[in-house]
């Protein structure tokens, strides 16, 4: 009896140090609980991307659920996910976009805004224009209150201006039905395809 | 008699080992010392260009906060190391913080809001993370208590002294 449990016993802890250490390969280390969700959207007053004599605050979100999307030029998959938000937007979500510039250092500038204004305008021509407007997250301090480690992330806030859902990554449409559309439909906003789409 | 020296000096171990353990939190206070001031060596030149303090000691609590801070886009880094933008505009943050008078702790506990305790190298003690600090003391028991029930359960020093003269008569039949 006492020799089977000595035979066991390392077994029995080699198989369990294997299965952890198994499992481990298939983490993702990425993976990471939002801090953000369902906190209040921070307190902003950032002006337009376009204009500067536009400033927005957290007023923007009492009209409609929005969808807050991260993003900039020098981001590829920022690109990508253009063409699938704008048909969000032609389904009838408002798309807004927080745009930071990764090489416009607020204290050591080497950019100017309107260069970063011609580089925004020649990208949305080329790939879709989702946005309703942009904000121009200027010191990236918006970015920074909402947890964002780079782009592309998207934020769902609601119309009392609480954060719903935080996505970091792209969006497409696996990330769209599991992680907003539940939401949305619990919330009530979810808009359905108009059904000519459908059939196309 | 050899054996049980062995025997004692195993559980000495064992009693060190636990008394290490017992003390993680200051260890960790030393190793983030040390990384502060390897690091700082190395960045004093451009901390003093962009991020300039008139109280040194200021400055001290900059470098500690920018090397116990990690960096949430490459996980291996601190912000003090990274040249991730996301590192930068912590950095940024850190320093302005500082200057607007917050404490070591107020910068702490404003990363973490927004990046979660991933953000600081030190976890923090919740009934997930406890078990870091509790399994190698409960190991060190377990064995400390498997060395002491053997020594107890011991074969008579007689018998293994009676054992080894048979095993020499049997060598020297050879």
């Amino acid at each position: 009896m006492k020799r089977i449990v000595w035979f066991l016993l390392p077994l029995a802890l080699f198989l369990g140090l294997t299965i952890f250490l198994f499992q481990g390969l298939y983490s993702d280390p990425r993976e990471r609980e939002s801090e953000a969700l369902a906190k209040t959207f921070p307190t902003f007053q950032l002006p337009d991307l376009m204009d500067e004599t536009i400033t927005y605050n957290n007023d923007i979100f009492a009209e409609q659920v929005t969808l807050i999307n991260v993003w900039g030029v020098w981001c590829t998959t920022c690109a990508i996910e253009l063409p699938y938000l704008e048909d969000l937007k032609d389904q009838g979500y408002r798309v807004v976009g927080l745009y930071y510039d990764q090489d416009l250092d607020p204290d050591f500038g080497t950019k100017t805004i309107q260069r970063v204004r011609s580089e925004v305008l020649t990208t949305l021509s080329k790939y879709g224009d989702p946005y309703a407007f942009n904000i121009f997250d200027v010191y990236r301090d918006t970015s920074l209150d909402l947890g964002v480690t780079g782009a592309p992330e998207t934020f769902l806030v609601d119309k009392e201006g609480v954060i719903r859902v935080h996505h970091l990554g792209d969006i497409n449409d696996r990330v769209w039905r599991n992680k907003f559309v539940p939401v949305l439909t619990e919330m009530g906003e979810l808009i359905h395809k108009n059904t000519d789409e459908v059939g196309s | 008699m050899k054996i049980s020296t062995f025997k004692r000096f195993s559980v000495l171990f064992a009693a060190f080992y636990c008394l290490a353990l017992c003390f993680p939190a200051s260890a960790q206070e030393d190793s983030g010392n040390n990384t502060a001031s390897s690091t700082g060596v190395s960045h004093v030149k451009d901390y003093d260009e962009n991020y300039a303090f008139e109280d040194p000691k200021d400055r001290k609590t900059f470098l500690e906060l920018t090397a116990v801070l990690r960096c949430p886009m490459c996980q291996n880094q601190n912000i003090a190391d990274s040249d991730a933008m996301i590192a930068h505009d912590m950095r940024r943050k850190v320093y302005n913080l500082l200057k607007e008078g917050n404490s070591k702790q107020d910068v702490i506990d404003f990363m973490k809001e927004r990046y979660g305790d991933f953000v600081y190298y030190q976890p923090p003690v919740t009934p997930v993370t406890v078990w870091l600090w509790a399994l190698p003391v409960i190991f060190a028991f377990v064995m400390m208590g498997v060395f002491i029930y053997r020594r107890k359960t011991e074969v008579p020093q007689q018998d293994i002294a009676a054992k080894l003269d048979a095993a020499d008569k049997l060598l020297k039949d050879e």
